[in-house]
């Protein structure tokens, strides 16, 4: 099993945690990935890969404009409005 | 110093479909909107919304197959690519990874006085990102959603590409088929189009280098410029003796370089997977054949059909078929006047072309008068007006400031066509030129220009020039 590397986990998970947590974490998702591992042990060389459960396909619609919320509807949660934008704490890469 | 390095270069490029709704939301797929206006729950990354597959999308992306000469596949599968950005509400971009919808097509672009294949490797449809805002406040950037759920085709060329014009012909050429096909606008500005660019350099005969790739370039300009700067870079860092790091780059359009773009602390993990909501897309082949015929005619059919059958030199053409609206308009004037078509594309690319240049118009915007021009273009090829009259009153036709035939009647400009007319000012004017005809009967060619020109002015410019060399000839060889 790949050793975890806790500090870049929650990096991508954006989730601080505290230096003392650190071992903590590890060592829970540790656990976690040896259980889920037991899959290995079934021997799918002759199996195809399934990326769903029912033989269908993706249910489709026609390119028609169906306008179902008003700006107001879609900035009713937001955590702060400026005019019509959402406002949030600076992000830039 | 860069003499023996080269570049290799591969593209992404991303092209919004110009479908009516968004990817997998019904909400408006519209530019220039106001903020948050073409936005739903779906759109907005509410908890519980479904994505629904928009089949024109599809439509448009088998349509680029063809015109790409792709291998288009029956099965593909939308999965997540997770990443954390404001301007992505979901969490994740719907993208299609290792299964796209399209892989294996090429282009021909032109390299230098020859053609060169540049492979693709891949097309798939995802979703495009919304928008931040950070000049506005010091502190906060603002999210407009407006974009997210657009429709993109990202198309993936190998590393076939050598130099910055190789780039922009191949940019150019794809921009070219996509506004053909009706599936992009094709509009860089508004960023309908945008590239990332993958560049490494290397010794001449070398292996690949480390490369880096500069994001989001969305007009040739900055293309050819990042490409440039970053060539040099690369060169001066391994001079230098330094390494190549594969890096994510900005181009900066105020300064002309590049610089590193995402922090290097931790290396992006977008881990994908097979989105949950979404089954795979499997189509039949009939569905696929259906789409064939709205391919229609592409730059090159066009091409070869104007120099077969319509006779045109290969740069005339060229330059018709550059845009679809030009070869739009080209042949609704061919289908509508039985002037030939060489003599309508000579016009076309010559008088018509700079006045629209001139005046800041449209192409399209000459459709509504194709009639009144090559009624105009009759008029010059049945010489009742000379062609020096017909550019004095090709502006007045396009401002519709009249009827062709009603204009040169007004002004008086029809051609003087009467042969007994003509030669009664012909004898008028070679009246005291005895040595000059003596001159021409010795030998002296350039004589006859200067009768000609002579006559034309005593017509007031309106004696057909034909007529009058022959009137002339007849007469000075007596």
């Amino acid at each position: 099993m790949s050793d975890i590397d806790i500090k870049r986990i929650s990096y991508l998970a954006k989730l601080k945690l505290p230096s003392e947590k650190e071992e903590f974490y590890s060592n829970s998702l540790k656990d976690i990935i040896k259980w889920v591992d037991n899959l290995k042990k079934v021997d799918t060389k002759k199996i195809e890969p399934l990326h769903n459960v029912t033989e269908k396909t993706v249910s489709i619609r026609n390119d028609e404009v169906i306008k179902s919320n008003s700006v107001d509807d879609v900035l009713s949660n937001a955590p702060e409005r400026a005019q019509n934008f959402f406002k949030v704490p600076k992000v830039v890469e | 110093m860069s003499n023996n390095w080269e570049m290799v270069i591969g593209l992404e490029v991303h092209a919004q479909l110009k479908t009516s709704s968004k990817l997998f939301s019904s909400s408006p797929n519209q530019f220039g909107s106001e903020p948050n206006e073409n936005v739903n729950f779906i759109d907005s990354g509410m908890p519980g919304m479904l994505p629904v597959m928009n089949f024109g999308c599809i439509e448009m992306a088998i349509k680029t197959g063809y015109a790409l000469n792709f291998k288009i596949n029956k099965h593909s599968v939308f999965e997540r690519k997770n990443y954390f950005y404001p301007d992505l509400p979901q969490g994740y971009q719907i993208s299609q990874f290792e299964f796209p919808i399209l892989s294996e097509g090429y282009i021909n672009i032109e390299s230098g006085d020859n053609q060169k294949k540049i492979r693709i490797e891949r097309a798939h449809l995802e979703q495009d990102a919304g928008k931040s805002i950070h000049d506005i406040d010091p502190k906060y950037s603002f999210i407009d959603l407006n974009r997210v759920g657009t429709p993109l085709l990202e198309i993936v060329s190998y590393p076939d590409l050598s130099s910055a014009d190789e780039v922009i012909n191949y940019m150019s050429s794809l921009r070219q088929l996509l506004m053909y096909i009706d599936v992009c606008d094709g509009n860089m500005q508004e960023g309908s189009l945008r590239a990332d660019v993958n560049l490494s350099v290397r010794k001449k005969g070398q292996e690949l280098g480390t490369r880096c790739e500069i994001k989001n370039l969305n007009s040739f300009k900055f293309i050819k410029q990042a490409i440039e700067y970053e060539f040099q870079r690369q060169i001066n860092i391994i001079d230098g003796g330094g390494e190549i790091e594969q890096n994510t780059m900005l181009f900066d359009t105020s300064t002309g370089e590049t610089r590193a773009m995402r922090s290097k602390e931790f290396s992006h993990d977008y881990r994908y997977f097979p989105d949950p909501d979404l089954l795979p897309v499997n189509l039949t082949q009939e569905q696929i054949d259906k789409i064939k015929p709205l391919v229609g005619e592409l730059p090159q059919d066009k091409l070869n059909k104007y120099i077969d059958n319509y006779s045109l030199d290969k740069d005339i053409a060229k330059i018709i078929i550059a845009e679809k609206q030009n070869a739009n308009l080209f042949e609704k004037m061919i289908s509508e006047s039985t002037v030939k078509p060489k003599f309508i594309a000579a016009w076309l690319v010559g008088d018509i072309f700079a006045f629209i240049k001139e005046n800041n118009l449209e192409v399209n915007s000459l459709n509504e008068k194709t009639k009144d021009i090559t009624d105009l273009l009759r008029l010059i090829s049945d010489d009742v007006i000379s062609n020096k009259v017909g550019k004095e009153i090709l502006p007045k036709v396009l401002n519709s400031e009249g009827k062709p035939s009603e204009l040169v009647k007004e002004l008086g400009l029809e051609q003087v066509s009467d042969s007994g007319e003509l030669e009664k000012i012909i004898d008028e004017v070679l009246v005291g030129e005895e040595e000059n005809i003596l001159k021409f009967q010795g030998g002296s060619d350039r004589v006859l220009g200067y009768f000609v020109g002579k006559c034309l002015k005593a017509t007031k410019g309106k004696g057909n020039p034909k007529l009058i060399n022959k009137i002339l000839l007849e007469r000075l060889k007596k």
